[in-house]
């Protein structure tokens, strides 16, 4: 029996707006497993991207719990849920968002060297070997195609051995067959490693590998 | 803490390639150079004016007296184990061969000078090593000048008074040269031991006794406690009057470069800004990243801490490096201005660096680190990476007020400092009216002309403010110099314009009455000008309105023996300040007329009575005016004028002021072997020298305000580099819907060609203003606008901002557009 890895519970996001208040996500309860893999699928400005980050700890709900690993991270601060992103998680972005100034281990070195794992660079280096960039280590992110910014990106996202990776449309900005090759390296990383995946898509292909899918809209999952 | 201070410095090498943080670099290392190039130099000159002091007295401290003044106070400074020495000096005739020169014969004990150096040099000119500081019984030592004269070989000898000598050696230099008598008298130095044997000293001569004493600061202090009874006519005289005296003509001469160094620093300092600006929203996007890798906000302010540091120390190192070479190009330039054998800088300089460094750092970056420090993760999913405009505007007004804080502290001269923010405001905001006005014409144009040409002045338009800002700075900067370039020019034209073909250029002194009609009649019809004489009488100034004259604060001009005239008429070249010249009256009152300035500093007023001693006699006479002098007229001009009938029976000599063709010097050798026992000075030589500092003391300002203008396009670099990436976007817009690369290039070519005419225009417009007001009201020249100063201001600011421009924004047009376009 898995279990519960991540929990989100009555979680609800208002913002400011010159209309007044907007609802961005209404009473979301979610529960996802360790080796999970699940997706967020939904219509533009449904709120996918919203819950992702307060999934993640990157944003904080208005209302609402979202428990990860049995610790309530909505109510840390910033600097300990950064903590606890360092351990635990990984992030994939749509538009790879890799530094354009470091090279492709620099950039999946990064998350390493904020832990001071002293060895960072060979973490770095399996991780590339892993996502079959190991020829292209100094290449800057300008000398690389968009398939193999992303596979840095993932590469990035999973050398810490995170337990869950986020992905907020990671083949948004692909070609087919690019996308075909980094949904593929994601899945496989979620089954070898037992990392839980969670997806933000588009991508019906990608949405149907995963064990759950959940459809939000209007802030709410149907 | 720890971990994020090594992750930002081993990051820094790769950051600093970035564009940002290197041209806030670059930013530091210019405002670094420039102060230290500055306080180098002054620094050094600084350092030099001690030894300098010390070297004019030769001695740290002396006791001057026109009497002898007795072993008492050699004894006491024995006792206190003091250095010390005797001089005594006065005029009088050397004789060689039927010649006499009149010369200023100084004797000396073995142990003179405490400081400073002797130099000789025998017959072959070859230095004579270790020279002790008197020669041996019988022996002098004699000016190259007198050697000429007589011309005397190895082993003449000369006579002065009842003694004969053997001239031993070339007297090439010696400390104390300007504290004796007329310094264009060549001078002799002989044994003390020989003064007796001379018989010259009798009661009445006019003799300069000193006693030379040196040692550690605490001695000569205790020693002066003790001497509290010293007679009237003993002074002291010590280092730090001299000190203060060449510290103040420093303090003047250094603050043309504390100026341009100001200026550097503060177009620096916009530089600066405007990179921390980039630099800070550039980091937004790395700080929120790396938060959401799990970074702390402790993580990533120490990380950019551990970054500005290296970049400050670094830019520090280099910005002393090249402070240092500036600091020796300015003293190479300044050659024969100032001694060049200066003694090396201290290390205050590096710190004034380092805080400069610092200073600016903190003042232009540090009020983003909150900003960064508290960036939320959230912002890289949402694309969310732009300052918030509010804390922006509140960052820059905190950086200016913290930069006018620290330029008030390091320039120690808050009014000069803010007098030159409000000036450069206030010409700032007359360069922007004019910017603003250019970029509205530029508008006008973009419907008739084709599309590179439209797109060019349409980005200047659109882009107005960074527009305007480029006029601005870029303008001020070369105004600066087009401004140095023209005043220079045209004070050194004006003032040679102002000197007539007929201005002296030789003075001949020491004329005696009987010689008079004979140098008139030698002189007169070779260089066809009538010979006017004027007398010259040696007196002293004793007191004013019967008091001692001791006290007040221009001891220098007090105690030492003033030239002395007296007019019947009032000369061309002097005019009446206040009271009323003589004119007939002269011949029955018993009155002196003395120079403004002289008065001012003595508290000297009209009907204020001066007591005189000249030839032994005390003259009690009364002021009935104040004359203001035009010096630079290079006639005779005196501080003191008597009445006729006060001076007209004194004893008296003369002296007269002629001009003589420069190449026939023959007529001069003639003059002299005819009439020997006058003293020439050829003025040619003064006046080359007085163009030759004007020359290169306003080059060398020049050279810094050279400074601020790389400032000025470091500060056109940084704010094209702020709006690169959106450069970077359009052009690859226009490239994706077919705009070919050289028509991208004109667009760009016409808008920075564009801007550089008119920051160029605007410089020439605020040149032409500044320049003329420069010269009307403070040099009193006619202005004329100097057309080659204007017109290559103009081209210099088109090509150079034309050229900058273009490399700046190169890497933005060559970006393949997709990559732009779809990762932007």
């Amino acid at each position: 029996m898995k279990t519960p890895l991540l929990e989100a519970k009555n979680i609800t996001k208002e913002v400011n707006s010159p209309e007044g208040i907007l609802t961005i996500l209404s009473d979301i309860n979610l529960t996802v497993y360790e080796g999970q893999a699940i997706s967020i699928v939904g219509p533009s400005g449904s709120g996918k991207t919203t819950l992702l980050a307060i999934l993640a700890g990157l944003d904080l709900p208005s209302t609402g719990q979202v428990w990860l690993s049995d610790q309530e991270i909505t109510s840390l601060d910033e600097d300990a849920r950064a903590q606890i992103r360092g351990e635990k998680v990984g992030f994939v972005f749509q538009s790879f968002h890799l530094l354009p100034r470091l090279s492709a281990v620099d950039n999946v070195m990064l998350p390493l060297e904020i832990k001071g794992d002293r060895q960072a660079r060979e973490k770095a280096l399996k991780a590339l070997t892993r996502v079959g960039l190991n020829k292209r280590a100094s290449h800057l992110p300008n000398q690389l195609s968009g398939g193999e910014k992303q596979r840095v990106a993932i590469a990035r996202a999973f050398v810490t051995r995170p337990a869950i990776l986020f992905a907020d449309e990671p083949t948004g900005n692909l070609d087919k067959a690019s996308s075909q090759s980094v949904g593929e390296l994601l899945f496989s990383i979620n089954q070898e490693s037992d990392t839980t995946l969670i997806l933000v898509t588009h991508n019906t292909a990608l949405s149907e590998r995963c064990e759950l899918v959940h459809q939000l809209d209007e802030g709410r999952i149907q | 803490m720890m971990q994020g201070l090594l992750y930002g410095i081993r990051r820094f090498p790769v950051d600093l390639k970035n564009s940002d943080l290197f041209l806030l670099f670059l930013s530091i290392v210019l405002a670094v150079s420039a102060i230290t190039g500055v306080t180098f130099l002054g620094d050094r000159l600084r350092l030099s004016i001690k030894q300098q002091a010390a070297v004019v007295l030769a001695a740290d401290v002396t006791l001057r007296s026109t009497a002898p003044i007795g072993p008492k106070y050699l004894s006491i400074a024995k006792g206190q184990e003091l250095n010390t020495a005797e001089t005594i000096s006065f005029l009088s005739m050397a004789l060689h061969g039927g010649n006499n020169v009149l010369s200023s014969i100084k004797t000396t004990t073995p142990e003179y000078p405490l400081r400073g150096k002797l130099k000789l040099l025998d017959f072959n000119g070859q230095n004579i090593d270790k020279p002790t500081g008197s020669p041996l019984r019988g022996n002098i030592w004699a000016e190259q000048s007198l050697i000429d004269r007589f011309n005397i070989a190895k082993g003449d000898s000369i006579t002065i008074g009842n003694k004969r000598f053997v001239v031993s050696a070339v007297l090439a230099d010696f400390p104390d040269r300007n504290v004796g008598f007329l310094t264009f008298a060549p001078t002799v130095i002989a044994n003390i031991e020989d003064l007796d044997a001379m018989g010259v000293i009798q009661p009445g001569s006019r003799v300069v006794y000193r006693q030379l004493y040196s040692g550690h600061e605490s001695q000569i202090e205790s020693f002066l406690d003790e001497l509290q009874d010293l007679p009237a006519e003993v002074r002291i005289q010590r280092i730090e009057n001299i000190g203060q005296q060449l510290g103040r003509t420093l303090d003047r001469s250094n603050r043309f470069f504390s100026l341009a160094g100001l200026v550097t620093i503060i177009i620096a300092a916009i530089a600066a800004m405007i990179s921390a600006r980039r630099f800070a929203i550039r980091h937004i996007f790395n700080c929120s990243l790396m938060k959401v890798f799990g970074a702390t906000q402790g993580f990533v302010l120490s990380a950019l801490i551990g970054q500005l540091l290296l970049m400050t120390l670094l830019a520090t190192i280099v910005g002393v490096g090249v402070g240092l070479i500036i600091q020796y190009m300015l003293v190479d330039l300044l050659k024969g201005i100032i001694d060049s054998d200066l003694p090396g800088p201290s290390l205050q300089p590096i710190w004034i660096a380092l805080l400069t460094s610092s200073c600016l750092v903190v003042g232009t970056v540090a009020p983003y680190l909150q900003q960064l420090r508290v960036s939320q993760p959230i912002r890289v999913l949402r694309n969310d990476l732009k300052l918030d405009y509010k804390s922006s505007f509140l960052i820059n007004a905190v950086a200016i007020f913290a930069l006018v804080i620290f330029l008030s502290i390091l320039f120690a001269d808050f009014s000069l400092v803010s007098t030159i923010i409000i000036g450069l405001f206030l010409v700032g905001l007359s360069l922007f009216c004019l910017g603003a006005l250019m970029v509205k014409c530029c508008s006008f144009f973009d419907n008739q002309i084709g599309i590179g040409w439209k797109l060019g002045l349409k980005n200047i338009s659109r882009r107005r403010g960074e527009s305007i800002l480029h006029l601005v700075v870029f303008g001020l900067s070369l105004m600066a110099l087009m401004v140095l370039t023209e005043t220079r020019s045209d004070l050194i034209n004006s003032w040679k314009q102002s000197l007539s073909e007929e201005t002296p250029n030789h003075f001949f002194f020491n004329i005696q009455s009987s010689e008079l009609d004979g140098i008139a009649d030698f002189l007169s019809p070779r260089i066809g000008q009538a010979i006017k004489f004027t007398p010259l009488i040696r007196g002293r100034l004793l007191a004013i309105n019967s008091g001692s004259n001791q006290g007040t604060n221009s001891g220098r001009m007090i105690e030492r023996e003033a030239n002395i005239t007296w007019y019947d008429q009032l000369p061309d070249n002097n005019s009446i300040a206040a009271g009323e010249w003589w004119g007939m009256e002269g011949e029955s009152i018993q009155a002196v007329s003395v120079d403004e300035g002289v008065a001012e500093s003595l508290n000297i007023g009209v009907g204020d009575e001066l007591i005189f001693n000249a030839a032994g006699v005390d003259l009690a006479v009364t002021v009935t005016s104040l004359r203001r002098i035009k010096w630079e007229s290079f006639q005779p001009n005196f501080i003191f004028v008597l009445s006729p009938m006060v001076a007209r029976e004194l004893p008296q000599s003369f002296i007269t002021s002629v001009n003589i063709p420069e190449e026939n010097t023959q007529l001069v050798d003639e003059f002299l072997s005819r009439y020997p026992t006058v003293t020439s000075i050829n003025l040619n030589s003064a006046l080359n020298q007085i163009k030759n500092i004007l020359n290169k003391a306003s080059l060398a300002v020049q050279y810094m305000f050279l400074l601020a203008l790389l400032a000025g396009v470091l500060t056109l670099i940084a704010t094209i580099f702020a709006s690169a990436d959106q450069r970077r976007y359009e052009s690859a817009l226009l490239h994706t819907l077919g705009a070919k690369r050289s028509k991208i290039f004109q667009s760009i070519a016409t808008e920075f060609i564009t801007i550089g005419i008119g920051a160029g225009l605007t410089a020439a417009i605020g040149t032409v203003f500044i320049s003329g007001f420069l010269s009307t009201q403070i040099f009193e020249l006619n202005y004329s606008p100097n057309i080659f100063v204007l017109t290559g201001g103009l081209i210099f600011g088109a090509i150079c901002i034309g050229c900058v421009g273009i490399l700046a924004v190169r890497e933005a047009v060559y970006a393949p557009p997709l990559l732009t376009l779809r990762d932007p």
